[in-house]
C-alpha cells in the first residue's frame, strides 16, 4: 500500500466560519435583506476579506481579495513557494495541490473556494526530513530535470496513489497527462510512480540521505560499459603515470570507441593530471548516480529565480504592445502613478533582441519602434501583483498602427511592409544564434550567407546520373519552458543584484553592467536552480533591464516574471525554414552535390540559417548551402537547442531517404555509403539492431491504422570555447565543497561535480556540497551548447587533485578528510580549464562533432491523419559518460521534444493583424504524458582524449535528428511524404491523398 | 483580473436573484470563468459562488432515466459506476475533457454553458462579432479550430464534450431562474448565431441548470484530438442509434450539430460497417469548410462511423 494518509474532505464551511470580522459584508447583507424575502447572501470584497485557510495540517488566517487564486496566496502570503505558477491557466499542471483528497489547478481556484477544505501542497508530502515513498522514487529514478514541474508532477503521482494502489503505467500516464514537462521526463516518471506503488509501507519515508548508492541498477544500456579495451593495452604506461608528471607535455593515451581503442600520443597542458582516457576505471564517474539535488527539487524547496521573496520586495508588470508594426506617440503613466500600492514606473527607452541598424535611423523618435506584438513599452511595480497588474493596464499608449508582415512568402514579395529600413546586424549569445557579417540585404531578406566546398555545384548537377529536388518546410516553435523568463532585481548603493531565471549568470552580469555602466563587480548575479531554458535564457533581457530601472527608482527589490503570453511573444523562438534541396548522385548513391537554398525567420531578428547538417554531415564531393534570413514583424527568435539543426536535419534527413528510395537502397546503407563517421557508422549498427530495423522495414501493415519506421541523424559541435574554473575546499572539519557559476538549467551539473569530485577525492557524491549559480563563485562556463558538463568537470576535476595534493603532501595514501582534520585548516584546489589539447586542431576531424542516430516506429491513423509515436531507439554518443541517468534522462527530452515539434508545435498568428493566438499551453500544443513513446536510450562511449575528463555534451544532439526520423517514418508508413512541420492530421491527410498542403 | 465583490448564496433562491443582478456572472467550479476574468474578456462586479450550494450535485438512476445535478464534476461523470453504466458515452464524454486537475472542479453545468474557446474570442484584442463587434476574425483568419458547419456570421465550435454527448442522448435540463422553472429539450438549450451570435444558450439573467435528465439509452461518443494528453477535439461524434436515433457532431458547428440525413438512414437499423459508412458520408452533407479546416469532414466522418459502430456493438 502506498504509506500516506488519505486526508478527508470538507469541513463544512459555515456563514460563521467563513466570515471573520467582515462588517462590511455585514452590513451589505442587511441593506439586501429588506429587499427581498430570501436570506441575502454574504457579499465579500472587492477589498481584501480575512479567511482562513487549513494549508498542511495548519490553519493559517490571511487577508485576501476575493479574486486572489489559490496559488497566488500560497506563493505570495503564505510563501509556500513549492507549488509553481507555469501557464496560469490550467493547462499545465505546474501549480498542482490537493484539496481534499483530489489534485485541482490551484491557478484556476479561487482562494476564498479553498476555505473549510484542507490544502495539501508540495511542502506538506514529505514529513521532515523523511521523503514521501513517491518523492523517493523521483529522486532515484532522476524523474526529474529541470525540476519546476517536478512539485506538480509529484502531487498528481501522490493523488493517483491515494486512489488506485497498483496503477497501471497508463494509470500513470492518465494521471499526469495534465502536467507538462518541456525537458521531457515522462518516462521516468512513470517508472518512479510504478515503484512508489510497490514500496511496501516498511518502508514509506526514506531519509533523504539513503539515497540509492551510486552503481544502482538503471535501464542504461550497458553498451558503453564493455570491457574498455578488448585485446588491447589494457593499461598503458602513460596510464599509471597519472600522477607523475606535472612538468612533461607528451602523453600518450587511449582513444576511440568501444571495440577500437588505441593509443595516442597527444600534447597536454603542463600541470594536467592524466586523462580519464578508454583505459580508465572509474568508481563513481559514469556511474547511474540519483542527482545530489534531487532532493531539494521533490520536496518544493529548490529556490527558483521565480520563488526568490525579499523583505520589501515589489511585484511588476508590463504594459506591452499589442500590434505587430507601430509607431509609439506618446507615453502616459500619471494615472498609473496613483493606483494603489504603485511605487514605480518605468517606460522603456531601449529595446534588446532585434536585429540592430547598422545606420541609426536619423528620424529615430522619443520610444523605440515597436516590431513585435508584445514589445515592451511601459511597466510599473507595486505592493502585489494583482495591484502591478491593474496599474499596467492603466498606462495610457498612444499608438499609431503601421502595416506589417507576418507571414514569411508575404514578406519576399515586392512592396511588402519593411520590417528594417536598412542594413542590420545580431549578435549571437553563449547559446549560440546569431548572424553573419556583412550580409548583403534587400527588402525583407538578408542573405545569403554561403559556404562552397569541392567545386562547381551546376556541374556537379549536371554530372550526376540520378537528381533530386525537393522543397521543406518547418514553422516557428517557441522554448516554452515552463518557468517563465524574469528577475528579482534589488538596486542598492554599494551594487546590485539580480536574481534571474537564466543559463548563463555571467552573460546577465555583462549585460546589465554595459546597460547601466556599472563596473561588473558591482554587479551580481545569482540562480540556484533554473526552470528550464533551452537556449533562450541568456542575457539580462528587456525584463532584467526594466526590473532594474524600477528597482533603483522605488529603492526596494522588484521582483518581473513573465506571464506564458509574453513568455510565448517576446523573448525566443525557433526560427522557420523553407528548405530547397537538391542532391546529385551516383547510380551505387555516393553523393557528387548537395546543394541546399534556405529562407527562414527568426522574426525582427537574424540567424534563421539551417545549413548545419547539409554543411557537416555527408561529404558530398561538392557542396553548396545558401542561407538566408526574412525579417518579419514577429518576436525576435533565440538560440534553441542546436539553433538551426532540427530544421536542417529535417530537410537533408528525408531528402537522403528519398534518394534512397530512388536508388532502391536501404535508408541505412544508403547512410553507410556516404557517411564515414565512426561514431555514426557504430550507432546505426548498433540502433539498427536493437531497433531491429530489417525486420521492422519489411513488416506490412494492414487496415486503416498504418505502422511505419524511420531513421535519421544528426551532429552537433565539440565547443571548447567558454573559459570555466572552479574551486575544491576541502575544510578543516573534513567537509567537501565544491565552488562554480555555473547555472543548471536541468543537465544536472551539480552533480555531475560532485562525482568528479568524489572520484578524486576518493568520497560519495553525497558528501560533496556544490555551490553553483553566482557570479561570487570562480566563474563557470554558460549552460548551453552542449558544453557545460564538458567545459566545467576538466576544471573540477583538476581543482579536486590539487586540492588533495595539498591535503596529502607526499603522502598519498590516507584519507584527505583526516589529512585536512590533521592540518587543522582548509586547503583549497583552484583550476581554470587549461586550454584543451589541441582541441579543434586535433588531427581526426571526427572528434570535432558529436552526434547520434534515431530509430523510430509510428502508427499513422489514415482515416484521420492522426500520427501517434510508439517506440523509439536513441544511439548518442558524448564522449565519457558522467552520470548515466541524467544523460538517458537528456536524450529521453530531447526525443519528447522532437515528437512535439514533429507532430504538434507551431506559431499560430493572425495574418491580418499579425497578433499570435496560440499564445498559450492549451492552443500551443507541447506533447504531453500520453504522447509520449517507449525510449530506449543507448549511450555510445566515444574517447577523443581531448580534456582531462574527455566528456562531450548531449542536451542538443538528442533532440536533432527526431522530427526527421518521424517524417521518414510516416512515409514508411503511409507511401507519401509531408514535407512540412508540424505532421498535422490536415498535412497527413492531404498527402495521402496526394494534394500538398 | 478586474476585482469583484463575491457573493456567497446560502441557498439557490438567493442564488438566482443575486445571479440577476446588472453585473453579476455565476460561478461553479470557476475554470472556465477564471479563464475569462484573467483575459478580461468578462469583467463583472459580482462573482455568485454556486460551488457551495447544497444539494445540487446528485446521482440518480431511476427508471428509465439519469439524473444529474449541475454541480457533479466532470471527474464524478468520468468515474462513477452508476453513470457510467446509465450512460458510457456521457462518461467517455466527461473522461475526455480537459485534465485530470480539470475534470475534479469543472461542473457539468459550467461545462455545458461553458463559453466558446475560439482563439479569437478568448483574445481581449479582439473585438468580434460574438462580443458586439461587427467582425467574426476566424472566417478570414486562422480556423483551422473552427466550425465547417452553421459558420457564416461566426465560426465557434461548442466547446463542451458533454453537450455532444447529452444531445445524442436526447437529454433534457430542467432551468430555474427569477421567472420560475421550465425544462428545456438540449436541441433548444443550444443558440445558433443566426438568431443570437452573442449567446450560445438559452439561459436568461439569473437563470441556471439544476437538473440535467439522461434517457438511458444506447449510444457511444468518439473524440479525435492531435495530441492525446489534454487537447480540444478536431472532431467529435456521439451517436444513439434507435427508432429514434441521434447523429450529432462536435467540434463542427456553433451548436451541438444534429444530422438528419444520417439520422434517418439508420432509424431502426442495425448498424453494420456499410451503413455506418453510408451515415457517416451523410452526416458531413452540407459542410461547408472554411480555407484552413477543410480536414475536418475527414475527420468527422471518421468520428461518426467509428461512434456509430461501437454504439451499434460492430466495433
Amino acid at each position: 500500500m502506498y504509506g500516506a494518509i488519505a486526508m478527508s474532505d470538507q469541513t463544512k464551511l459555515t456563514r460563521r466560519g467563513f466570515v471573520k470580522g467582515a462588517g462590511v459584508a455585514a452590513s451589505a447583507a442587511a441593506l439586501l435583506e429588506g429587499a427581498t424575502k430570501e436570506r441575502p447572501p454574504a457579499r465579500f470584497g472587492p477589498g481584501a476579506v480575512s479567511i482562513s485557510l487549513n494549508v498542511n495540517g495548519e490553519e493559517r488566517r490571511l487577508q485576501v481579495e476575493p479574486r486572489a487564486t489559490l496559488v497566488s496566496v500560497l506563493r505570495d502570503q503564505l510563501h509556500l513557494t513549492g507549488t509553481k505558477i507555469g501557464c496560469d491557466r490550467g493547462a499545465c499542471g505546474a501549480c498542482t495541490v490537493m484539496v481534499g483528497d483530489t489534485p485541482v489547478a490551484s491557478c484556476m481556484t479561487f482562494a476564498l473556494d479553498a476555505v473549510g477544505k484542507p490544502v495539501m501542497t508540495i511542502e506538506g508530502l514529505a514529513r521532515g526530513d523523511q521523503l514521501a515513498p513517491i518523492q523517493a522514487a523521483f529522486v532515484a529514478h532522476d524523474a526529474l530535470q529541470c525540476g519546476f514541474c517536478t512539485p506538480g508532477m509529484v502531487m498528481s503521482c501522490h493523488a493517483l496513489l491515494l486512489k488506485n494502489a497498483s496503477p497501471s503505467e497508463e494509470d500513470v500516464r492518465r494521471a499526469v497527462s495534465g502536467n507538462t514537462c518541456r525537458c521531457g521526463t515522462y518516462p521516468k516518471v512513470f517508472e518512479a510512480a510504478l515503484t512508489a506503488a510497490r514500496t511496501p509501507p516498511s518502508r514509506a519515508g526514506v531519509a533523504q540521505g539513503e539515497l540509492p548508492p551510486p552503481g544502482a541498477p538503471s535501464k542504461a544500456d550497458a553498451w558503453g560499459n564493455r570491457s574498455p579495451v578488448e585485446g588491447g593495452t589494457a593499461e598503458t604506461d602513460a596510464g599509471k603515470a597519472q600522477d607523475k608528471g606535472e612538468g612533461t607535455n607528451e602523453r600518450s593515451f587511449v582513444v576511440g570507441l568501444p571495440g577500437a581503442l588505441a593509443p595516442k600520443e597527444r600534447k597536454v597542458p603542463p600541470g594536467e593530471p592524466q586523462p580519464w582516457d578508454g583505459s580508465a576505471r572509474l568508481r563513481v564517474v559514469g556511474q547511474p548516480t540519483p542527482r545530489i539535488d534531487g532532493p531539494e527539487k521533490v520536496t518544493g524547496r529548490a529556490r527558483y529565480s521565480f520563488d526568490v521573496q525579499l523583505p520589501g520586495m515589489l511585484y511588476a508588470a508590463v504594459a506591452r504592445s499589442p500590434h505587430a508594426h507601430a509607431r509609439i506617440k506618446s507615453v502616459d503613466v500619471s494615472a498609473a502613478q496613483t493606483m494603489p500600492g504603485v511605487a514605480a514606473t518605468y517606460v522603456v527607452e531601449r529595446v534588446l533582441g532585434p536585429a540592430k541598424l547598422k545606420l541609426k535611423s536619423a528620424a529615430r523618435g522619443k520610444y523605440p519602434l515597436v516590431r513585435y506584438e508584445g514589445q515592451p513599452v511601459a511597466a510599473v511595480a507595486a505592493q502585489t501583483q494583482a495591484q502591478a497588474e491593474d496599474a499596467a493596464r492603466a498606462i495610457r499608449i498612444d499608438i499609431e498602427v503601421l502595416p506589417h508582415v507576418a507571414d514569411i512568402d508575404d514578406a519576399r514579395k515586392p512592396g511588402a511592409p519593411l520590417v528594417f529600413p536598412g542594413p542590420v546586424e545580431q549578435a549571437g549569445t553563449a547559446g549560440g544564434g546569431g548572424a553573419a557579417k556583412d550580409v548583403p540585404q534587400e527588402g525583407n531578406v538578408r542573405g545569403p550567407v554561403v559556404a562552397e566546398r569541392g567545386g562547381d555545384i551546376e556541374r556537379a548537377f549536371a554530372e550526376s546520373p540520378v537528381r533530386l529536388e525537393q522543397e521543406y518546410r518547418t514553422e516557428v516553435q517557441t522554448h516554452s519552458a515552463i518557468e517563465t523568463h524574469g528577475v528579482v532585481a534589488d538596486w542598492r548603493h554599494d551594487g546590485v543584484t539580480l536574481y534571474a531565471s537564466t543559463q548563463g549568470i555571467h552573460s546577465v552580469q555583462d549585460e546589465i553592467a554595459t546597460l547601466f555602466k556599472l563596473p561588473k563587480s558591482k554587479v551580481r548575479v545569482i540562480s540556484e536552480f533554473t526552470g528550464g531554458g533551452f537556449g533562450a535564457k541568456f542575457g539580462a533581457g528587456n525584463y532584467g533591464a526594466i526590473a532594474l530601472h524600477l528597482s533603483k527608482k522605488a529603492k526596494r527589490p522588484v521582483r518581473l516574471f513573465l506571464d506564458r503570453r509574453a513568455e510565448h511573444l517576446a523573448v525566443g523562438n525557433r526560427p522557420s525554414s523553407i528548405q530547397q534541396i537538391r542532391i546529385g548522385a551516383a547510380k551505387d548513391g555516393e553523393l557528387l552535390a548537395l546543394q541546399l537554398t534556405a529562407h527562414g525567420s527568426a522574426g525582427c531578428a537574424a540567424g534563421a540559417g539551417c545549413a548545419g547538417p547539409v554543411k557537416n554531415l555527408y561529404p558530398a564531393r561538392v557542396m553548396r548551402s545558401e542561407e538566408n534570413d526574412v525579417f518579419l514583424h514577429t518576436g525576435p527568435a533565440a538560440a534553441f537547442r542546436a539553433p538551426g539543426h532540427p530544421q536542417g536535419a529535417f530537410g537533408l534527413e528525408q531528402a537522403i531517404d528519398e534518394l534512397a528510395e530512388k536508388l532502391g537502397i536501404d535508408p541505412l546503407a544508403l547512410r553507410d555509403r556516404n557517411d564515414q563517421h565512426p561514431a555514426r557508422r557504430e550507432e546505426r549498427r548498433v540502433g539498427a539492431q536493437k531497433f531491429r530495423w530489417a525486420e521492422a522495414r519489411a513488416r506490412k501493415s494492414s487496415g486503416t491504422l498504418k505502422r511505419g519506421v524511420g531513421f535519421a541523424q544528426g551532429l552537433w559541435y565539440n565547443f571548447d570555447r567558454s573559459p570555466s574554473s572552479a574551486e575544491v575546499l576541502i575544510h578543516d572539519d573534513g567537509s567537501i565543497e565544491c565552488r562554480s557559476g555555473v547555472a543548471d538549467i536541468g543537465g544536472g551539473i551539480r552533480t555531475a561535480c560532485a562525482q568528479v569530485v568524489a572520484e578524486v577525492l576518493g568520497v560519495s557524491p553525497n558528501e560533496v556540497d556544490v555551490r553553483i549559480g553566482d557570479t561570487a563563485l570562480p566563474q563557470g562556463p554558460p549552460s548551453g551548447g552542449s558544453q557545460t558538463t564538458q567545459m566545467l568537470t576538466p576544471a573540477v576535476r583538476l581543482a579536486a587533485e590539487r586540492a588533495k595534493r595539498e591535503a596529502l603532501g607526499l603522502d598519498a595514501t590516507s584519507d584527505v578528510r583526516a589529512a585536512a582534520r590533521k592540518l587543522g585548516r582548509a586547503v583549497r584546489g583552484y583550476a581554470s580549464r587549461a586550454r584543451d589539447y589541441d582541441g579543434w586542431q586535433d588531427d581526426d576531424k571526427f572528434t570535432a562533432t558529436i552526434g547520434g542516430g534515431q530509430f523510430v516506429e509510428v502508427e499513422v491513423d489514415t482515416e484521420t491523419g492522426i500520427v501517434r509515436v510508439v517506440r523509439a531507439v536513441a544511439v548518442h554518443d558524448c564522449g565519457r559518460p558522467v552520470n548515466r541517468l541524467a544523460i538517458e534522462s537528456q536524450i529521453n527530452g530531447g526525443i519528447i521534444q522532437g515528437v512535439s515539434y514533429a507532430l504538434h508545435e507551431r506559431r499560430t498568428i493572425d495574418l491580418q493583424t499579425g497578433k499570435m493566438v496560440n499564445a498559450d499551453l492549451e492552443h500551443y500544443r507541447i506533447a504531453g504524458a500520453r504522447d509520449v513513446p517507449k525510449i530506449e536510450a543507448v549511450i555510445l562511449e566515444h574517447f577523443r582524449g581531448r580534456t582531462n575528463t574527455d566528456v562531450s555534451g548531449i542536451g542538443e544532439p538528442a533532440t536533432v535528428p527526431t522530427c526527421a526520423a518521424i517524417a521518414n517514418a510516416v512515409a514508411h508508413a503511409i507511401g507519401a511524404r509531408v514535407r512540412s512541420l508540424p505532421l498535422t492530421p490536415a498535412r497527413v491527410l492531404a498527402a495521402l491523398k496526394g494534394v500538398p498542403a | 483580473m478586474k476585482a469583484f465583490t463575491w457573493v456567497e448564496p446560502e441557498d439557490l433562491q438567493s442564488a438566482i436573484a443575486a445571479g440577476a443582478q446588472r453585473g453579476a456572472l455565476f460561478k461553479a467550479g470557476g475554470v472556465d470563468v477564471g479563464d475569462r476574468l484573467k483575459e478580461h474578456i468578462d469583467e463583472p462586479a459580482t462573482l455568485v459562488n454556486l460551488r457551495r450550494l447544497q444539494g445540487l450535485d446528485f446521482v440518480d438512476v431511476d427508471g428509465g432515466a439519469l439524473r444529474l445535478g449541475p454541480l457533479v464534476t466532470l471527474a464524478t461523470i468520468a468515474d462513477d459506476a452508476r453513470i457510467r453504466k446509465a450512460a458510457p458515452a456521457l462518461a467517455d464524454a466527461a473522461a475526455a475533457a480537459a485534465t485530470p486537475q480539470i475534470r475534479n472542479v469543472a461542473t457539468l453545468g459550467g461545462n455545458i454553458a461553458q463559453r466558446p474557446r475560439c482563439w479569437y474570442f478568448r483574445k481581449e484584442d479582439f473585438h468580434c462579432r460574438r462580443k458586439g463587434g461587427t467582425t467574426c476574425f476566424a472566417i478570414d483568419g486562422q480556423n483551422e479550430m473552427h466550425a465547417v458547419f452553421d459558420n457564416d456570421l461566426c465560426a465557434i465550435v461548442h466547446p463542451s464534450g458533454t453537450a455532444t454527448a447529452l444531445t445524442a442522448l436526447g437529454a433534457s435540463l430542467l432551468l430555474r431562474g427569477p421567472g420560475g422553472e421550465r425544462t428545456v429539450a438540449i436541441d433548444d438549450f443550444f443558440v445558433r448565431p443566426e438568431r443570437d451570435v452573442m449567446r450560445e444558450n438559452v439561459l436568461q439573467p439569473g437563470e441556471l441548470i439544476v437538473e440535467v435528465r439522461v434517457p438511458i439509452r444506447q449510444a457511444a461518443y468518439v473524440k479525435l484530438m492531435e495530441k492525446q494528453s489534454f487537447d480540444w477535439p478536431l472532431a467529435e461524434a456521439a451517436v444513439a442509434p434507435g427508432a429514434e436515433p441521434r447523429v450529432v457532431l462536435g467540434a463542427a458547428a456553433p451548436v451541438p450539430w444534429r444530422a438528419p440525413k444520417a439520422e434517418a438512414l439508420i432509424k431502426g437499423r442495425k448498424i453494420d460497417e456499410q451503413l455506418a459508412v453510408q451515415a457517416a458520408k451523410a452526416a458531413i452533407e452540407g459542410a461547408r469548410p472554411l480555407q484552413r479546416n477543410e480536414y475536418k469532414i475527414a475527420l468527422l466522418q471518421t468520428a461518426v462511423k467509428r461512434a456509430l459502430l461501437a454504439a451499434g456493438g460492430v466495433a
